[in-house]
């Protein structure tokens, strides 16, 4: 691959990522939706266990969970969890939003791979979904009361970045499911929670039964969330030590997109022979 | 002498439509044509089951994080009154996007302008949707009593009678509210599932669907006391609930009947009034078909 190819190929995804973010830009609405969401869902069970526990809720959770933090527990898993389903949904939706939007027809007649369209897509997915992620959990933690600032931040940013690639990977595979069930919003949906309930939105996966915790362990959210938890809040990680379990991440982050890669592209040529892309 | 042969009046399809029995024929059609549309996603149908088992499960396993018995104990009371403040927020929630936010859909489908050329009665396919909501909402909220129930143990389940004459009359108004979200809509378009989006968020906390109103600091309660769907979130679990000491939190149960009777009564009117307003504003600008 020469250097004008990679030139090429680069400027096409900043292109893509570009457009969405002026779109974006557009419906402030949604910025702040980004924003709010992940608070009002943590709020949730703060408020419940605040109410239901009183003045020993910090002693109780950490004997269940292993901090006494319940607010930066909760409002880490709500901001993860924010940054794994906006993945989900910008890029499983991708072809319907395109087809939404009217460019569907226009993508598969460019001479441009649809590869570094969705790349841009993924660009503007990460980079949306982590800093308003962020950016909740540092307010969530000052209306909510704690100190978001506590324990090695740049850790646990590193999780949650290479645990990235992977969750990108996943959504190509799930994308591919969408293409050929068609139902896009039904399985989004479902997923969503799916997600939330696999990588511990609220909870330890330490009470999963062992069936269960074993596909829980599979699942690269769920590492990225217990590794922020662990960085932040000292609730330890899965194998004693934060690079073994940066090592498992990366070794998702290897495997997921590739296999992501592979599989949309199968399904993607196989529905265009038949049924076609353009039916939702 | 030959008889004239009686001439039936001239009826225009406009004054067939206008008698009872016409509107009845349509509002028929148009619920038929909703669970039409229904039974066509089976994937959505199935989906909406599996996403109510992930909800229940999480909010079980978050209250059970509080247990002072431990995670693996069952979180009999507080399972309880989550999962009775779920049912309510299930209705609102459908409320809103399905009734509320369904016009946007009729524009982008383009069909909302051959609904209006149509001489059906407008409202009625608002109201279609009501039926819909009812059965599979409904659906919906037995079975995450039933997910809880096989989570936690048994769900209790005191005064039935009561907690649906509760949870009936307040879906009337929650309906209104969906009426009136369908105003809206029609005045806002897209910025309205942005709007839609934040209320349902504020709702779920200012109306503590998941958790005690005791909760809630005190600006947030004074809100929320402003609020008629809190009385009956607060009066649907403490009747089913059999009335444990603390609740109802927000004020005597009498004192909320009155009000979440008088809501059911009266916000379907205002919502009916405030979404032919709306619907006049945009026949008038013409903006029926715009999105």
């Amino acid at each position: 691959m020469t250097i004008h190819a990679i030139q090429v190929r680069l400027s096409v995804v900043l292109a893509s990522a570009r457009m969405r973010i002026i779109n974006l830009t557009r419906y402030p609405g949604q910025m702040l939706s980004d924003l709010i969401v992940p608070i009002v869902v943590a709020s949730l069970p703060i408020l419940l266990g605040r109410a239901t526990a009183g003045e020993n809720a910090s002693a109780i959770f950490a004997a269940n969970t292993g901090t006494g933090n319940y607010v930066g527990y909760m409002l880490i898993g709500s901001s993860v969890y924010s940054i794994v389903s906006y993945a989900f949904w910008h890029i499983a939706y991708w072809l319907r939003w395109e087809m939404e939007t009217g460019t569907l027809e226009a993508l598969y007649l460019t001479p441009t791979n649809r590869f570094w369209v969705a790349a841009g897509t993924a660009l503007y997915s990460m980079i949306r979904s982590v800093v308003t992620g962020l950016i909740a959990y540092i307010l969530g933690s000052y209306i909510l009361g704690s100190n978001p600032f506590q324990g090695e931040l740049l850790l646990a940013l590193l999780f949650i970045l290479v645990g990235l690639l992977p969750v990108y990977g996943l959504t190509l595979l799930f994308g591919a499911l969408v293409l050929k069930l068609k139902e896009a919003s039904a399985l989004i949906n479902l997923m969503q929670w799916g997600v939330s309930f696999l990588m511990g939105l609220f909870f330890p996966i330490t009470v999963f039964p062992p069936l269960l915790k074993a596909i829980a362990m599979a699942f690269p959210p769920t590492w990225m969330t217990n590794g922020a938890r662990s960085a932040l809040l000292g609730v330890g990680y899965f194998f004693q030590e934060w690079y073994f379990d940066v090592g498992v991440l990366t070794f998702f982050a290897l495997l997921a997109p590739l296999l992501g890669y592979v599989v949309f592209n199968r399904v993607e040529s196989n529905v265009r022979r038949h049924e076609g892309v353009g039916q939702f | 002498m030959t008889s004239k042969p009686a001439v039936a009046p001239l009826l225009t399809p406009a004054r067939q439509q206008s008698d009872l029995a016409g509107q009845f024929s349509s509002f028929i059609m148009m619920v038929r044509k909703e669970f039409t549309v229904m039974t066509r996603y089976p994937v959505e149908f199935v989906a909406s089951f599996g996403q109510i088992f992930f909800i229940v499960a999480i909010f079980t396993l978050a209250g059970l994080t509080f247990n002072p018995a431990g995670m693996t104990s069952g979180g009999g009371s507080t399972g309880t009154l989550t999962i009775y403040g779920f049912v309510i927020f299930l209705f609102l929630s459908d409320t809103l996007w399905n009734i509320g936010f369904r016009v946007r859909q009729e524009q982008v489908q383009g069909t909302l302008e051959q609904l209006y050329l149509s001489p059906a009665n407008k409202f009625l396919s608002i109201l279609s949707r009501v039926t819909t909501i009812l059965i599979w909402t409904s659906l919906l909220s037995v079975t995450g009593v039933f997910f809880m129930t096989t989570l936690i143990g048994q769900v209790t389940v005191h005064n039935p009678l009561l907690g649906i004459y509760v949870l009936l009359i307040a879906l009337l108004g929650m309906f209104g509210v969906g009426f009136a979200f369908a105003a809206v809509t029609l005045r806002l378009k897209e910025t309205a599932n942005t709007l839609i989006n934040l209320i349902q968020f504020a709702f779920m906390i200012l109306t503590a669907n998941f958790f005690p109103f005791s909760a809630l600091p005190e600006p947030a309660l004074f809100v929320s006391r402003l609020i008629p769907i809190s009385y009956a979130v607060d009066a649907f679990r403490s009747a089913l609930m059999g009335f444990p000491p603390g609740y109802p939190e927000l004020a005597p149960f009498e004192v909320e009947l009155v009000i979440i009777t008088i809501f059911g009564i009266v916000m379907p009117v205002i919502g009916f009034y405030l979404y032919r307003a709306a619907e006049n504003y945009a026949r008038r600008r013409g903006s029926l078909s715009e999105y």
